[in-house]
């Protein structure tokens, strides 16, 4: 294209008209039409971030009563143990069953990558699923007959269970980091959803093995309100920082199943019930409600990620340009 | 048999280094005849998407999807006191983020960057996981429902192995759309606006020449003369994987903090 001046037509002194917007039109946005693509991720999601926090909680109870705990945890860890494997156990067919492709899925142990959270995630899965089945396994090895039990007596436990920390710890991190690491507003305008899933999985962790466990120990039900507090602070700091983002989640057709679920039946109603010493009733009832809660907070989140990225007031505001993010606009030239 | 096993453990030669190709978009040349999304989609035999009538001006494809890799939108703007109307048309395309978030999301390593520099899906390696469609803060990967698979513009790769200039660019019968070595389109485009300029159309500008905060510069960068947000574009795009570090941090500390604080709970109770 040659970029060589055009002579302008005689008829016209100003040569050619520019093209300047009509005075007094300035538009927002394109047809009220969202710019970015929703996320496609759905119930399956939902309900693996749930199972999967539950596991990585579980196994944190189980690894800090065994290593730092005496005899009478024991009932703990095994209860403990029991439940980080089976809350693992649908993890790997939620995932296969959430891909456009599922079978597909070994594509995603084609390579490791740092840079991709979900890569970080598959990889921290299928090391921590297999550290857990076999520590469940070597936990029932006193139960099973001939061959089986001198077979599983073989399993390293202690080495098993101290390698799988990292990899325990990883998977209570890793679903914030991978819904912060994206474009859709609810989602990425923060640092605090990370936080928010570990707190959850230790507070769902809590009440499920408490729900498992014979006696009661009272480590795990303070546990269970410590984190039900720092999921209450991490809510808070992240419903301040992500904004009129949060809206999705707040005022949204979830907003039921936020402030209902989430926050009072997940979070406010255990604190409560936690005052004085409760009896076995209160506390069972105490867990189920965390846990229902736990799961209502995993389902909103992921549902609104869908909301807020099609919501095109939410798209622009995510994206203006700022001190730190200057973007390429027509102010910038 | 066992030759085949080890070549299972290399990983292929890849082609060798080509120069960097883009596309670069000068919106005030486009006519809106969507030529290039009819030719985008007879070359890469993408499926028609229906028969739809929007009523957004002649915008009947809405936006770019996994079967629409070039969709030319129109603005019309009026302002109703008889002033002379405006009318910007735009053929929108995959960006070719020189540092694209799709690619540093695909867990598969379905999503690299091919020889030309441009960002490139294969198609037998993806699994449809969806992570680059939350990732992309132009909307522009989508997946498709026939085949599960993410789908995008492939800036005609195989047009360009073979010495050809992509399908849209060769139907653009403006230049609206121009092909060719990346730092000579950046040159030429910065002419272009300097041209527009001097003629008295102080609004032109170029979206995505050059690199702005976090997010590097676009492979495929505009000539836009309103601000992006009326062409349905992001006005400052963030790179979510600039903010890995933060974010685990965070993470990583909360999940430690609680593992630390019940070791001693056990502790204290033994």
């Amino acid at each position: 294209m040659s970029t060589s001046t055009i002579s302008p037509p005689v008829r016209s002194e100003s040569a050619i008209e520019p093209l300047a917007p009509p005075a007094g039109v300035r538009q927002e946005g394109y047809y009220g039409l969202p710019f970015l693509k929703r996320p496609l991720w759905g119930w399956e999601i939902s309900l693996y971030f749930f199972f999967e926090g539950v596991s990585s909680g579980a196994f944190l109870f189980f690894a800090m009563a065994q290593l730092f705990g005496g005899r009478r945890h024991r009932g703990l860890v095994a209860a403990s143990r029991y439940v980080a494997c089976a809350a693992m156990l649908p993890c790997p067919l939620l995932l296969i069953k959430d891909l456009g492709r599922p079978s597909r899925f070994l594509h995603m142990l084609r390579i490791f990558k740092w840079r991709s959270p979900m890569s970080v995630g598959a990889w921290a899965l299928n090391v921590y699923g297999q550290q857990v089945t076999l520590l469940a396994l070597a936990e029932l090895s006193a139960r099973l007959p001939w061959p089986i039990r001198p077979l599983l007596r073989l399993i390293p436990e202690r080495l098993v269970m101290l390698s799988a920390i990292p990899f325990g710890l990883t998977m209570m991190a890793y679903p914030g980091v991978l819904l912060e690491t994206t474009s859709v507003p609810a989602w990425s305008k923060t640092r605090f959803l990370g936080p928010l899933i570990a707190a959850s999985s230790v507070s769902t962790a809590a009440a499920a093995v408490s729900l498992a466990v014979p006696r009661r120990h009272s480590e795990v039900e303070i546990m269970g309100q410590i984190a039900h507090g720092v999921e209450a602070a991490v809510l808070a700091a992240y419903l301040r920082e992500a904004g009129p983002a949060a809206r999705p989640m707040t005022r949204g057709r979830h907003a039921g199943l936020f402030w209902a679920g989430a926050v009072a039946a997940g979070i406010l109603a255990p604190m409560a019930m936690s005052w004085g010493k409760p009896a076995r009733k209160r506390r069972v009832l105490s867990s189920i409600l965390s846990l229902a809660g736990g799961l209502a907070l995993k389902w909103v989140l992921v549902h609104a990620g869908r909301d807020s990225a099609l919501d095109p007031e939410a798209n622009r505001h995510a994206s203006r340009a700022g001190a730190s993010a200057p973007g390429w606009s027509a102010e910038h030239h | 048999m066992s030759a085949d096993l080890l070549d299972f453990w290399k990983s292929p030669e890849p082609p060798p280094e080509r120069e960097e190709t883009g596309f670069f978009t000068d919106t005030t040349l486009c006519i809106g005849c969507k030529a290039c999304e009819v030719a985008c989609k007879q070359w890469n035999q993408l499926p028609s998407d229906g028969f739809l009538w929007t009523g957004n001006s002649y915008d009947n494809t809405v936006a770019l999807s996994s079967t629409t890799w070039r969709h030319v939108a129109f603005v019309e703007q009026f302002d109703g006191d008889g002033h002379a109307p405006r009318w910007l048309m735009m053929s929108d395309v995959c960006k070719h983020c020189v540092q694209a978030p799709c690619q540093e999301a695909c867990p598969t390593g379905s999503l690299i960057y091919n020889e030309f520099g441009n960002v490139y899906l294969q198609q037998d390696i993806c699994n449809g996981c969806a992570y680059c469609v939350a990732a992309c803060p132009f909307g522009v990967l989508d997946r498709n429902t026939e085949d599960g698979l993410a789908h995008k513009c492939t800036l005609c790769y195989d047009r360009q192995k073979d010495g050809m200039t992509p399908a849209c660019a060769k139907s653009c019968p403006t230049e609206s759309i121009q092909f060719g070595p990346i730092h000579v389109l950046r040159e030429r485009a910065k002419a272009r606006v300097e041209e527009l300029q001097a003629r008295g159309e102080t609004d032109a500008y170029l979206y995505g020449a050059e690199r702005a905060g976090e997010y590097s510069e676009l492979n495929s960068f505009f000539l836009l003369k309103d601000r992006p947000s009326v062409y349905n574009l992001p006005e400052a795009p963030r790179r979510p994987a600039a903010h890995l570090k933060r974010n685990w941090t965070a993470s990583l500390m909360a999940a430690a903090g609680l593992a630390a604080v019940s070791a001693v709970l056990f502790g204290m109770n033994r």
